[in-house]
């Protein structure tokens, strides 16, 4: 075994000859929507390998958004930082609370940029999800937000104009009770659906109860949510109504899945679901079918969801370098149109809009306007300490409403007490933390 | 007599057909033409014209020849290394006498206690110190020494009498030529049991393998599975996961059922009971 330490040294020595000419980077990618988009991504990577000489780029796909940030903390942990990865836009806060994660500030000075010019083309919805504590940390690649989908030949049976979908909350409830086809007591079509695993019913209890008024979390501080308050009780009451007292969505929980394949079926005539699946639904939709902003109670307002691209921890400054560059180009203008039309997100800049191969898509495909159109009134997504725990404390709760085991306004009450359990080790740390 | 045969044959018909059905399920959607579900999306019954089409766009979505050529030498590969290393552990807990043995044999145990995602990050940290990051090996190497294999296997030997080693003894034989022509032949009971479970758990894990490997053309079934399977923004083409499932399964499927009758009498036949 002599001979080991002087073949290590060698191969050290080759590859760090080969580093001088070529800064080699891995870029992590989960694929949140459709398996077709780990091969465009490996493609796009390909091409940006191809333009230039100074960096080789590895795109490797990891899985879920949780999978993602799982082998990312563990590379970087165990000296293999990624030097850009794609996260779930609320993780980032958290990323940030743990050390994972870089400014960014540091790359715009050397670009001789600001962090104001640097997001002037973006949506001002998604500001908040990239900023922590005043510093940029992430760039928004590809986002989201909830929307309304309702089938235009059920609105037409059931004698709705399909031209003037639900606006309201009391809107959507006339319409669903028009729209549920019952037979006896068997149920054979709800009016309305949305998923309720993980994850998603999170996702849109924050659409409903901003909707409602409501903040569901404090944006400036990962240390508070508003579980208990009078915007997040009417949202929770609202789904616990729709389904016992109205009767007009399925009791249990529905996974996201399950509730687009009954829409395609038929089995269901309006659902709330992320604008990131409207390709999916244009392609395997047989009947007709068209989208409309998230119904309101108070204000129209919805969350923001998606990924952003973020930097990890541990990398050298070559290194550094050659990932802001290899990020800078993913997020220019070209790119994200190109990836928004591939993948049905929305493009974060405004100006992908203003190119001719966007204009052409969107007199294509009206649907897609509508999303646009929600933007002004998007909001960010919830991110706090322990976003995933502080999350999970309320989707068991609305879970349980959803079973019927219990009531809405029981279960706002224990999802905050469980949440301020979870946040509690944060806040001691910061806000109570006092001289 | 004649009745109560019956009765079990009935009951286990039953039994069999709940288990399969997921199985059954998974067929009948392969072949389904509308692989984004319509009103029968959820039908056991085949009431279509079978389409190869889910498989096709399966097949489109990765590159499958690698996954399978990856998949069966992380999978062979670590029950090659696993079959030495608990052949040679287990007969030193079973046969040897050294201090400390029983002490040693349940510290190795406790590994069995550990979940192996808390592993993650140490054993990562180690793969990367190794230079394995990224490649196969890095895969396969956490897998080399198994704990429940050697316990599996110090169990078999300790259940086969000293007599026939005794007299291979008395005969010249080194312990090395015993284990080889008399303890492992008479504990292939043992080696098959522990080789169904160790490529069954291989063929078929995915976190470690996402943590390991980089590069597509080292990923392996699962991850490849996993890039059109965790669609939660997207919907589901239950069509197309089906066809990949089976795309994944189908080798170990065909595997045990070419073997099968060998599996059987492998258990069957222990000769040593009493």
């Amino acid at each position: 075994m002599r001979w080991l330490p002087s073949l290590a040294a060698a191969a050290v020595a080759i590859a760090s000859a080969s580093a001088a000419a070529q800064t080699k980077i891995d870029f992590f990618f989960p694929v949140p929507v459709d398996g077709k988009l780990a091969k465009e991504m490996t493609r796009l990577t390909k091409v940006y390998n191809d333009s230039q000489k100074e960096v080789a780029v590895t795109a490797v796909y990891t899985g879920s958004y949780d999978e993602t940030k799982l082998k990312a903390q563990a590379a970087a942990n165990a000296g293999k930082p990624p030097a850009v990865v794609l996260m779930s836009a609320n993780f980032v806060l958290d990323l940030k609370i743990a050390g994972d994660v870089i400014s960014l500030e540091p790359m715009l000075k050397a670009d001789g940029t600001t962090r104001d010019k640097f997001l002037t083309d973006f949506w001002p919805a998604l500001h908040a999800n990239a900023i922590v504590d005043g510093e940029l940390y992430a760039v928004p690649y590809q986002n989201s937000t909830p929307l309304l989908y309702f089938n235009v030949d059920h609105f037409k049976e059931a004698g709705l104009d399909p031209k003037k979908p639900p606006k309201t909350w009391a809107e959507l409830v006339d319409a669903a009770k028009k729209l549920t086809k019952r037979n006896g007591d068997n149920v054979e079509r709800y009016g309305f659906a949305m998923p309720e695993g993980y994850d998603y019913l999170g996702w849109l209890m924050e659409a409903l109860s901003l909707s409602n008024g409501g903040r569901y979390y404090n944006e400036e501080y990962g240390g508070e949510v508003y579980y208990d308050q009078p915007s997040m009780l009417g949202a929770a009451q609202f789904v616990e109504d729709l389904v016992f007292k109205h009767k007009v969505m399925q009791q249990g929980v529905v996974e996201g899945g399950g509730v687009s394949t009954n829409f395609l079926a038929g089995k269901v005539s309006m659902m709330l679901l992320s604008t990131g699946s409207l390709s999916f639904v244009r392609e395997n939709m047989k009947m007709a079918y068209d989208v409309a902003f998230v119904p309101k109670n108070v204000r129209n307002a919805v969350p923001i969801g998606g990924g952003s691209l973020v930097m990890f921890k541990g990398l050298n400054d070559e290194q550094k370098a050659a990932g802001w560059k290899f990020a800078k180009w993913l997020s220019s203008t070209e790119n994200l149109g190109a990836w928004s039309r591939f993948t049905g997100y929305f493009s974060p800049r405004k100006s992908a809009y203003d190119t001719p191969e966007m204009k052409a898509f969107m007199a294509k495909n009206p649907d897609a306007q509508v999303a646009i159109e929600q933007l002004p009134y998007a909001k960010p997504w919830f991110a706090t300490y322990q976003t995933v725990a502080v999350r999970k404390a309320l989707e068991d709760e609305i879970q349980a409403v959803l079973n019927g085991k219990k009531k809405a306004g029981q279960a706002v009450k224990d999802a905050q007490h469980n949440a301020d359990a979870l946040l509690k080790p944060y806040v001691d740390q910061t806000a109570l933390k006092l001289p | 007599m004649a009745r109560s045969g019956l009765i079990v044959v009935g009951l286990m018909v039953v039994v069999a057909f709940f288990w399969s059905t997921p199985f059954l399920w998974t067929l009948v959607a392969s072949f389904r033409p509308e692989s984004a579900g319509g009103i029968g999306m959820a039908s056991l019954v085949p009431d279509y014209t079978p389409t190869w089409a889910n498989f096709m766009s399966a097949f489109e979505s990765g590159n499958f020849a690698v996954y399978y050529l990856n998949t069966a030498i992380v999978a062979f590969g670590i029950l090659g290394v696993q079959l030495v290393t608990i052949s040679l552990a287990g007969y030193a807990f079973a046969r040897l006498s050294f201090p400390g043995r029983d002490v040693i044999f349940y510290v190795f145990l406790l590994q069995l206690m550990l979940v192996p995602p808390v592993l993650i990050v140490p054993n990562l940290r180690t793969i990367v110190d190794l230079g394995l990051y990224g490649t196969l090996a890095g895969v396969m190497a956490p897998y080399f020494a198994s704990a429940f294999g050697t316990f599996l296997m110090r169990q078999t030997f300790r259940s086969i009498p000293r007599d026939f080693e005794e007299a291979a003894f008395i005969d010249g034989a080194h312990w090395w030529q015993t284990l080889w022509h008399v303890l492992l032949p008479m504990a292939k009971p043992g080696l098959v049991a522990f080789s169904l479970v160790s490529l069954m758990a291989h063929w078929n894990e995915f976190l470690w393998p996402l943590m390991v490997l980089n590069e597509p053309s080292t990923h392996t079934l699962t991850i490849g599975l996993a890039t059109f399977a965790l669609g939660t923004e997207g919907g589901k083409e239950w069509g197309m996961l089906a066809a990949g499932t089976l795309l994944v399964m189908f080798p170990l499927l065909a595997l045990f059922a070419v073997f099968q009758r060998q599996f059987v009498n492998s258990f069957m036949f222990s000769g040593l009971k009493g």
